[in-house]
This record gives structure tokens, sequence and C-alpha cells, in this order.
């Protein structure tokens, strides 16, 4: 920027004009503008029209845009369904229970797995081997039971544990969703609230229309009626002119 | 993405309204208004994953919006202009318009209003444009040459040339008492 101000410098007019000049700049205008009377007529009408634009007012609207996932299931918190008890149970603790289930079964059905030139033999139940061709059981029962045992009451306390802890976790979890629950609800008399304030705008707005309309169309009518009583005035005047020629002529003595 | 559409919806509330007011002044008819500011979200939402944060979420709205608004003009631009007749009754075919909303009726409340809306329809789209963004939106000069892509001083020429009319336009309507006044 120059030094001085000059009349054509509009730029820096517009700056000035919307506070958008340094210090030392809008100094220099000042001192422009002291001394220049068109320049200052030009700020001071410019200055004008600025307030006169702050009288054109858009309508508030409310659009109402909401982004919803195409496909989207309904929200899940407005309606809760009892948990089964065993989403309580964590997998690892299924997994050993199913593990556990197994190998009982196995032990209490004694099965064998022999490879032999048979192939893979699977036998089950407590018959006796009938030929050499088959070992004795490898593991006696009793004492499966007695190495089972400690193991079986181990787990089973570790499942109580975990079950327990679980329908506690399912307690806070279930307070948590009533929260939801009520968050929901406030969130729809929201959204309700704002859709009866929106549908009496958009009432109030059609009335003005329609009020508008009407009258537009009570003049126009009052204009039709205008016309038509214009010129039903003129033919009464044309038909008593006739009237008054026809009087006149039978009432001239005949010479 | 659920979330993603969550958080949109609060953008969408803070600024339906400003981004209407946009489309509304620019283009000035109320359904077309609605109509963009509504493609502006949607636009938006597609395009969130690109937006890097390098411009204000606002400008970046703004942009898509003044886009949008710029190819209504062309598509009206190229529609074909109907003549009225001459022997055309206005005052019937006032009363046989349906209700169909034209710019008076909906913003357009009172005498000043009217006559400003009129003023700012005699603008070129450049010089309108810039003043919407100016004295409604209150961006800088600097936002609004990025906005409409033109160098800084374009912009204060724009927004001179465009206020000169606008006081022209004042003044032949009789709204001359503002002439007196000073800039603060």
């Amino acid at each position: 920027m120059s030094l001085m101000f000059t009349c054509d410098d509009k730029a820096t007019l517009v700056a000035y004009l919307y506070d958008e000049l340094d210090a030392q700049a809008r100094l220099r205008v000042d001192e422009h503008l002291r001394q220049c009377a068109a320049c200052a007529a030009d700020v001071g009408a410019l200055a004008g029209v600025r307030i006169e634009l702050t009288q054109w007012a858009a309508p508030n609207v409310e659009l109402g845009v909401t982004v919803v996932r195409a496909g989207a299931p309904p929200p899940s918190a407005t309606v809760l369904r009892p948990v089964p008890w065993w989403n309580t149970v964590p997998v690892w603790a299924q997994a050993v229970a199913a593990i556990l289930v197994l190998a009982v079964s196995a032990a209490i059905a004694n099965v064998q797995v022999k490879s032999g030139p048979e192939g893979f033999v699977v036998s089950t139940g407590w018959m006796t081997s009938t030929a050499g061709s088959v070992a004795p059981a490898v593991v006696p029962a009793p004492a499966g039971d007695a190495q089972w045992r400690p193991a079986l009451i181990a787990l089973e306390q570790k499942l109580r544990d975990g079950i327990r802890a679980n329908k506690e976790t399912g307690t806070v979890r279930a307070a948590s969703r009533s929260e939801v629950d009520n968050a929901t609800m406030a969130r729809v008399r929201v959204l309700l609230e704002a859709s009866e304030t929106k549908q009496n705008r958009e009432l109030a707005f059609r009335m003005t229309q329609l009020m508008g309309d009407i009258n537009v169309q009570r003049r126009a009518d009052l204009l039709r009626v205008e016309q038509a009583i214009g010129h039903t005035g003129v033919e009464v005047a044309k038909q008593r002119q006739q009237l008054n020629y026809v009087i006149r002529a039978s009432t001239v003595p005949h010479e | 993405m659920a979330g993603d559409a969550e958080s949109f919806n609060q953008l969408v509330l803070r600024w339906e309204r400003p981004i209407y007011a946009l489309a509304y002044r620019v283009i000035g008819r109320d359904e077309d208004a609605r109509d963009v500011a509504q493609e502006t979200f949607l636009r938006a939402f597609r395009a969130l994953p690109g937006f890097k944060g390098q411009a204000k979420f606002s400008s970046w709205l703004y942009r898509i919006a003044l886009n949008l608004c710029r190819d209504w003009i062309r598509r009206k631009k190229r529609t074909p202009v109907v003549q009225m007749p001459e022997d055309m009754d206005v005052i019937e075919m006032a009363a046989d318009r349906g209700p169909v909303e034209s710019i008076e009726d909906l913003v357009a409340r009172n005498e000043m209003s009217r006559i400003v809306a009129e003023g700012m329809k005699l603008l070129p789209d450049e010089q309108r444009t810039a003043i919407v963004l100016k004295e409604y939106h209150g961006l800088t000069f600097q936002e609004i040459a990025d906005l409409q892509g033109c160098p800084l001083s374009t912009v204060k020429t724009r927004l001179y040339q465009g206020l000169s009319v606008l006081r022209k336009h004042l003044e032949s309507q009789g709204m001359t008492s503002f002439a007196s006044g000073r800039a603060s």
C-alpha cells in the first residue's frame, strides 16, 4: 500500500469500511476522509447500505436433515431382552467346560483308540480284550477317577466364580441400559417438540400465504365487478339515449 | 460408521441454518435453497473421509454449498424465459396463481426487506455472493477469495461495486436517509 491514500483506491476504502485495515493504514484513510468530502460521502453512503442490508432476513427454517445408514436396524436401546445365562459365561470358561464334558464322557465310555495292522480301531465300553492282540487297559478306571476329581472340583469352582462375576457385571449393564433408555426417551421428547414447533411455524406461514392469495383474488374480483358495472352503465346510458331519441322523435309534430 | 453418522448429525444441527441462509440469499428461492442445503450435507457426508482438516469445516461446507448454488444458477440461466403476452391480465394471472412461493412471499416481510432483496437480485452472481459471505457470514476478504477462487483485490472490487449498485437502487427507491452516515 502506498503511503498516501488516494481517492481511486477503492480496495482500501472497502477494507476501511469493513475494518480490515491495520492501524496505520486506517489513520491514513481517516486523514484523507477529513479532507475529501467526496470520499467521506462515499464511505458514509456505503456504510448506510450495510445497515440496510441487515434488514434482509432469511426465513428461519429447520431442514431436519439427518444422516441415517441405509438398512440400519432401529436402535436396540429401545427393546431390551433378557440375556441368556450362557451369554454371561466367558468364552474361555465355556471352552473349558466343553473339554471337561468331553473328557469325562470319554472316561465313562472308556474310549480306546488303537493302531494296528487293521488300521485305527476305536472301541468303547468295559469289555475285556479277547486276544493278546490288544493290550490291557492302560489306566484302570478307579485310578483315572482319582486323578480327575481334584481337577474337576477346581474347574467347577472356577466356573462358579466366573458365572458369579458375570452376574454382577450383568447387573451393572442393566443399569446402564436403563440410563440409555432415559436418554432415548428424552431425545424422542425433544424431537417431538421440535416437530410440533415446526408444524406450527409451517401452519402460520401457510396461513399468511393463504391470506395473501385471498387478498389478490379479492382485488381481481373487485376489478372484474367494477369493469362489469362500468360496461353495464355504458349499455344503460346508450339505451337511455335511444329511448330519449325515440320519445323526442315521437313527440315532434309532423309538418 | 454409526458413530460417524451421529457426529455428523450434530454438525448438521449446527450448520443447517447458516448453509440454508447462504443458499437462500445467493439463489433467492426458498425451495431451491432447501434442496441446495440438503444436497450440501449429503455431499459433505459422502466426502467426509477425504476431509483432512486442512480447511475449516465451515469453509469446506461453504465451498460445497457455493458450488451447488453456482450449478443451480447455471441451470436457471439455461432455462428459457417465458415472455408474457401483451394482452395478458397481470391481475388475473396473480389471481389464478396457485400457492407457489415467490421471493417476496417468503422473505420480504416488510418493504425494506423487499427492496433490499430486489437490489441484491440486480447484482451479478459474484458480487452478490461476495456481499452475502461478507455481510451475513462474516468471512474475511481472504476467506472469500479462497472460496471464490480469485485474488484478494478482486473480492474488494466486487464488494465495492456491489455496494455501489445497491446504494443507487436504494436511493432510487427513496431510501436516502443513510447517505449522510459515516463508517464507524
